[in-house]
């Protein structure tokens, strides 16, 4: 009896420990701040992306108006956008949401900003939903997720104004671990919804899709020449996706082959963008890619 | 091993399974204690990118607009040919959504109605006609054949004393043949 009460406690430990452990282990800012840098890099495209057509789309007289964000928004969507009536004051939001971003590139007053940044984006997103697509979608939670970290402590404007004054280094802090860990658990789910959403396709299961995906205007390689010669290439394209996105899901829980499945994340998301037609989808995956690689003491 | 394999795919069934109810409370737990906090921070997503299913609604769709009954005024097309932008991509999803819209009442013409209201003015007419069309690639088994050009949504979109007015378009296939009268 003894004895199975001791075991018991030991497995709760052994839980709690590995919990603490993957949620709260202090580390350093190194590596949030490369995905805050490369975050912001991507944002800043996809935010130009509606400047050609930003009063077409949102001005007064635009396109998305209240009659169709009516209908197409739950009740609980808002958007900063949403009491400006003329063009100008619509540019004018824009930009400084662009200022924001550059700022968060920059990691100039970094807590500030990326709250700034990430309640830019998620306005931009609500003010014209069917707009928005997946890339937009993983951007949001990376920038969430870096609201929670303290990415500005390394490779910012902040620190170097931080070092000119003799400001000590940050020390590692619990806040760095938890966002790394929210990029992870995404990167990871993420990866695994788009592939449940791909199998229940028959174009996955009889190895087409590659050439679906090849066929399109929209594709930025086109390899759909070479598909179209061979059946054989075209399915081991389709499968190796599939098997791609499930590894890179499963393996980056595991300490022996993180590594392996974040580089090959790295390479990988940005080569299944291209060829679906949505490389900055690729280029954000790998985002999270980067947050998923093993840092020291992890291995 | 086996025992947790069983658990796994009996869970999934239950969640995937629709008519036992269980996708239903999922759905309404979502919807009253997630969804009105996730929703304005763009963080109530399905993350469900499917890329393809190699079904027409996964070809590239695109905007015409022009104006009717071939009156005078500029035609316009979004995005323009080969444009592979991020805001090409913006307007293929406007252009897909109109499509998608038509099977729901709530916002079944509105987002036309919308696009040609923001329009009169550049196209210099206030008599529109609005099509949505969308590049097919052949099957795999015929690959060599060219693309095919469809147009699942058309209207004519106009505003007379300040109301805008829809007439769809229908396909030739789906409107009753003339019959001269003897």
């Amino acid at each position: 009896m003894e004895s199975r009460q001791r075991r018991g406690s030991d497995l709760t430990g052994v839980i709690a420990n590995t919990w603490n452990r993957f949620w709260f282990r202090p580390v350093d800012a190194r590596r949030l701040a490369m995905v805050r840098i490369l975050a912001g890099s991507l944002a800043l495209l996809l935010a130009w992306s509606y400047a050609a057509d930003l009063e077409t789309w949102f001005g007064s007289g635009g396109i998305v108006n209240a009659e169709v964000l009516a209908a197409w928004r739950t009740a609980t969507a808002v958007s900063i956008f949403d009491p400006l009536a003329s063009g100008a004051a619509v540019w004018g939001m824009f930009l400084a949401g662009i200022v924001v971003l550059v700022m968060l590139l920059a990691g100039v007053a970094t807590a500030v900003t990326a709250v700034t940044a990430a309640l830019f984006w998620a306005s931009l997103l609500n003010r014209g939903p069917m707009l928005a697509g997946a890339a937009d979608d993983v951007m949001a939670v990376i920038l969430w997720c870096l609201v929670v970290g303290r990415s500005g402590d390394c490779l910012s404007v902040g620190r170097l104004l931080a070092d000119r004054v003799g400001r000590p280094t940050a020390a590692p802090s619990w806040r760095n671990r938890t966002a790394l860990g929210l990029l992870r658990v995404h990167a990871s789910a993420i990866a695994a919804a788009a592939v449940i959403s791909q199998l229940k396709g028959d174009s996955w299961w009889n190895g087409t899709a590659a050439w679906w995906l090849a066929a399109r205007d929209s594709a930025r390689i086109d390899i759909s020449g070479v598909l179209a010669g061979s059946e054989y290439l075209t399915n081991l394209i389709t499968h190796a996706i599939t098997l791609f996105e499930i590894g890179f899901a499963v393996l980056v829980w595991n300490g022996g082959t993180r590594r392996l499945a974040a580089w090959g994340g790295i390479i990988g998301w940005p080569l299944v963008g291209l060829l679906a037609g949505e490389p900055l989808w690729g280029m954000a995956m790998a985002i999270l890619a980067v947050a998923c690689l093993p840092e020291a003491g992890d291995e | 091993m086996l025992l947790a394999l069983y658990l796994l795919g009996m869970v999934l069934c239950i969640a995937g399974n629709s008519a036992s109810g269980s996708s239903a409370l999922v759905e309404t737990l979502q919807s009253r204690l997630f969804s009105p906090w996730m929703v304005p921070l763009w963080l109530d997503l399905g993350f469900d990118n499917r890329l393809t299913y190699g079904l027409p609604e996964d070809a590239d769709h695109s905007l015409a607009v022009a104006p009717a009954a071939g009156g005078e005024g500029r035609r316009m097309r979004f995005p323009e040919a080969l444009d592979r932008s991020e805001r090409g991509a913006r307007w293929r999803r406007l252009a897909r959504a109109v499509v998608f819209a038509e099977d729901d009442a709530d916002r079944a013409g509105v987002l036309p109605a919308a696009i040609a209201a923001g329009l009169f003015a550049k196209l210099g007419s206030e008599d529109l006609t609005v099509k949505v069309v969308r590049v097919v690639p052949a099957e795999f088994s015929a690959a060599a054949t060219p693309a095919v050009e469809e147009t699942p949504f058309e209207a004519r979109i106009r505003r007379v004393d300040g109301a805008v007015q829809i007439i769809p378009v229908k396909p030739a296939g789906e409107v009753a043949p003339l019959v001269e009268r003897k």
